[in-house]
């Protein structure tokens, strides 16, 4: 009965450990940072807007995970992006600035407000990309210089 | 007794550990970036001057009298184009008095002495880039057409230029 408690207790923390990192299918979810959101060239007085299925510049995540299974993608949004000195260059979000594509295609994404949390499903094999776009909107005056910004996107695989 | 307590216990564990299973988040981060060009600066360097007019003589001042047509001086991002578009008077006044400018004519060059300077009609304004030094010099000439009667006095108005990139 003693060594019967000891393997129960072993597969007890086991569990625990593997908590974070392994769904109810077995598959750990990952998320990863594919590409930045590019805007390039950005001329003071001049809003510059990247659309969510522009290959080249539009931001991206791949996300695996469980099978089927469905996540809820959360977005942490910058208001401002930073340059020279402290500078701040004003970075908005539209309603559907944000797309969700199963098979992992730009060509094919389901928009979705980046601001509000969107629940999607992954694919046969566990598998999702997210896109988003935005408008960046220079002052007139706009300081000269490189300016960035960090955007986050947290997945929860729901129950 | 004791024993059995204890694998109770750690079954409750490993329920609590299966739940927890269920509910895993993940998160990864992107950078936004962008590059600002250099702002626009613009600055009216000389008045456009139609210097002595005489009452019923039309007077021209050529865009391309670098002495008395107007100039602006432009200064942004090397190589960029921009638009120009002016706000341009009818008439220059003294007092109540009003004296009709019925033409305006328009060089832009990216140096100071019109060297490859490309003409324009300021009511519908150009479209040149900036030079690779990031600089653009605009000049502005006009015809005014003084009534015979026009009462004597000096007579002004204002020029605006615009630029946008």
């Amino acid at each position: 009965m003693k060594l019967l408690s000891w393997l129960v207790i072993g597969g007890a923390l086991l569990s625990a450990a593997l908590a974070p990192v392994l769904g109810a299918q077995g598959k750990p979810l990952t998320v990863t940072g594919v590409r930045g959101l590019t805007f390039g060239a950005v001329f003071p007085g001049v809003p510059l807007a990247v659309t969510r299925t522009d290959p080249a510049n539009s931001g991206q995540f791949d996300i695996k995970g469980p099978n089927q299974s469905q996540v809820l993608l959360t977005f942490i949004l910058p208001l401002t992006m930073t340059g020279p000195a402290g500078a701040q260059m004003p970075l908005a979000f539209g309603s559907s600035d944000a797309g969700y594509s199963q098979s992992q295609a730009i060509g094919s994404q389901v928009g979705f407000d980046p601001k509000q949390p969107f629940t999607a499903t992954l694919s046969n094999n566990g598998r999702g990309s997210v896109f988003v776009g935005g408008t960046a909107n220079p002052a007139p005056n706009q300081r000269a210089g490189a300016y960035t910004a960090v955007l986050t996107l947290t997945v929860t695989v729901l129950p | 007794m004791r024993t059995s307590k204890l694998s109770l216990a750690v079954l409750a564990l490993v329920v609590i550990g299966a739940s927890a299973a269920q509910a895993q988040t993940n998160n990864a981060t992107i950078t936004a970036t962008a590059h600002v060009q250099t702002p626009i600066n613009v600055l009216g360097a000389q008045a456009l001057d139609f210097q002595n007019v005489f009452p019923g003589v039309i007077k021209v001042v050529p865009a391309t009298d670098l002495a008395f047509a107007g100039r602006f001086d432009v200064t942004g991002q090397v190589s960029a184009p921009v638009t120009l578009s002016f706000t341009l008077p009818a008439t220059l006044s003294f007092g109540a008095n009003t004296m009709p400018i019925d033409s305006y004519t328009g060089i832009h060059a990216d140096n100071g002495s019109q060297t490859g300077g490309t003409a324009f009609n300021p009511v519908t304004g150009a479209s040149p880039s900036l030079s690779a030094t990031g600089g653009l010099f605009v000049w502005i000439g006009a015809r005014v057409v003084p009534a015979t009667n026009q009462a004597q006095g000096t007579y002004t108005a204002s020029v605006t230029m615009t630029v946008v990139y």
